[in-house]
């Protein structure tokens, strides 16, 4: 279908952000076919904002956000998730006072729209496959979940979206150093059974390890990218994001 | 023989309260489901119940359909105001602040109100009662068939919100509007569209109310403000957002004025209503059974 191929997702200099504030200047950023690639940066560096921009969240934006050949940039979000472009937002946001099945359900909210059950049926199957602690809670409003449930719980709704582009924020935010690594092996797995992932992360470690490539994101600007192997051995990075060196 | 009668009274306020009630918990309920999507408080709901009537008199009346029919036909009028409120008052608005809103909501209703003097006067209506003026006897009980309508109207809409809201999928997106408004749109749910669902649905309600409430207590073009109040007070003191609160608010109310006007002062009626109002704003602004922890999880 892509002339290009391989890329999924291609941004092309994008600026977003919140009236006067200007959080994203002038980024450029493709994300290829079947990859992971990692986004990462400090505290108020515009992560978030440049995924809120890429999903629609975040309206105040100009550039270009071509996903799949088309352009997205002035899509609302309720219509970019039907493109096969699902958002884990930053801090989980999931409905917090919903059940854990009807958040799942929602997650095929498309899929129901469209009467597509046999979809949602197998989606329900993979999900709970995956997280065979949420089939257990299935029934257990969602904000009385553990941070690492919940976690779960909002990937999982986003998966029932069926998505070619995973977008990721900060999946790992305030969870126990194990949960952390259940979370990123999930993601590994999700990567390889076909999902392209876009992981925003603070634990820069762990986001370059499952990565296949990365950009570092400072005040708005990309100040660094290259294959996630190489910035691990960046004596910059290892000193700003690592704390080594 | 005396406290025979005096229990009997008692009894008779009751079966009046628990039917005004019905119709304040009913008002209420459309306040509840627009508020839970967008956290605006919409004042044009008592013009849905006025409207409910006024159409319904034209409809059974004027034109002489069937019960029935008039019945339907007059739900799906209001409920087209509902949706072109929406439309026309709420959508334009530019800075779409709650403020605004609301505002825009009052300026609805007075336009609504206004059109509806134009097109019926000042007189009240009357609207036969569905199944005759006949009252029933029920062990000394006298009793108004069309109470029994009403209250019987107010369990079929409340068992019909339960499911649609714990069983459709439509129900559940309007749900997760209220819950989490970003997310919501993140699984694909239009929220305008859930927004016009809402003002649909409670208009629709509304209708209901104007028309069931009509045989008993008349309706004409300047009742709408006096019900939104009504209606309102009972949504605060269920708590705000809370169905099971909005009806057990509505009875609360009626009850108390129903008591009050028997036993204490009949000529200030309309004002225990706005007692209980401030009463709750000032003890427990989160109503009975409004927790702050639903208050918390809204965002929108
Ligand atoms: N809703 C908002 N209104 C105004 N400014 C905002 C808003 N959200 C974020 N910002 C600002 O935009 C900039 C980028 O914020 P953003 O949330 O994208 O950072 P981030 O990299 O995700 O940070 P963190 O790692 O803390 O999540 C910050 O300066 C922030 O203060
Ligand atoms: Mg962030």
């Amino acid at each position: 279908m892509s002339t290009e191929g391989s890329t999924i997702l291609k941004i092309e200099q994008l600026n977003a952000g919140y009236g006067a504030i200007a959080a994203i200047k002038g980024i450029s950023l493709q994300v290829p076919k079947g990859k992971v690639v990692s986004i990462i940066g400090a505290n108020g560096a515009g992560k978030s904002t440049l995924l809120k921009a890429i999903s629609g969240l975040n309206a105040d934006v100009s550039g270009r956000i071509v996903f799949k050949d088309q352009d997205i940039l002035r899509l609302p979000a309720d219509r970019i998730v039907g493109l096969g472009l699902s958002h884990v937002a930053e801090g989980r946001q999931i409905f917090a006072s919903m059940t854990v099945a009807d958040n799942i359900e929602l997650g095929a909210y498309l899929f129901h729209r469209r009467r597509k059950r046999q979809v949602i049926a197998d989606g329900k199957e993979t999900v709970y496959g995956m997280f065979p602690i949420l089939a257990k809670r299935a029934t257990q409003i969602a904000g009385t979940l553990s941070g690492g449930e919940q976690q779960m719980l909002a990937i999982a709704r986003a998966l029932m979206a069926r998505p070619a582009l995973l977008l990721l924020d900060e999946p790992s935010m305030g969870l126990a150093p194990l949960i952390v690594r259940d979370i990123f092996r999930t993601i590994k797995q999700l990567n390889s059974t076909g999902t392209t992932i876009l992981l925003v992360e603070q634990n820069a470690r762990a986001a370059l390890q499952i990565a296949d490539y990365a950009y570092v994101l400072e005040t708005g600007c990309i100040v660094l990218q290259g294959p996630a192997r190489q910035l691990l051995d960046d004596p910059k990075i290892k000193a700003a994001y690592l704390g080594v060196g | 023989m005396e406290s025979f009668a005096f229990s009997h009274q008692l009894l008779q306020f009751m079966v009046t309260g628990l039917t005004v009630g019905a119709i304040y918990a009913m008002v209420a309920i459309g306040f509840n489901i627009i508020y839970n999507v967008t956290e605006v408080l919409n004042l044009a709901q008592g013009e849905f119940v006025m409207l409910g009537g006024l159409v319904m008199v034209f409809i059974h009346v004027s034109l002489g359909l069937p019960l029935v029919i008039a019945f339907a036909a007059t739900v799906l009028v209001v409920t087209v105001v509902g949706v072109l409120l929406d439309r026309l008052a709420i959508r334009p608005v530019r800075q779409p602040t709650v403020m605004a809103l609301i505002i825009a909501t009052v300026a609805a209703s007075m336009i609504i109100k206004g059109g509806a003097m134009l097109i019926w006067g000042k007189n009240p209506y009357d609207l036969p009662a569905f199944s005759g003026r006949e009252p029933i006897v029920v062990g000394g009980l006298v009793l108004q068939s069309q109470y029994l309508w009403v209250i019987g109207f107010l369990v079929i809409i409340a068992i019909a919100l339960a499911l649609f809201f714990n069983r459709t999928i439509l129900g559940k997106a309007m749900r997760a509007c209220a819950d989490n408004g970003d997310a919501a749109r993140l699984v694909g749910i239009n929220v305008r569209q859930m927004v016009l669902l809402a003002f649909g649905v409670s208009a629709a309600i509304g209708a209901v109310a104007g028309i069931t409430l009509t045989p008993i207590a008349l309706m004409d073009y300047d009742r709408g403000a006096m019900l939104a109040i009504k209606g309102f007070a009972a949504a605060i003191l269920g708590g705000l957002g809370s169905f099971p609160g909005a009806i057990l608010g509505g009875v609360i109310l009626g009850l108390i004025e129903s008591f009050g006007a028997g036993f204490l002062m009949s000529g200030y009626k309309d004002a225990y209503a706005l007692i209980v109002l401030l009463l709750v704003l000032f003890v427990r602004p989160s109503g009975i059974l409004g927790s702050m922890a639903v208050a918390r999880f809204k965002r929108f």
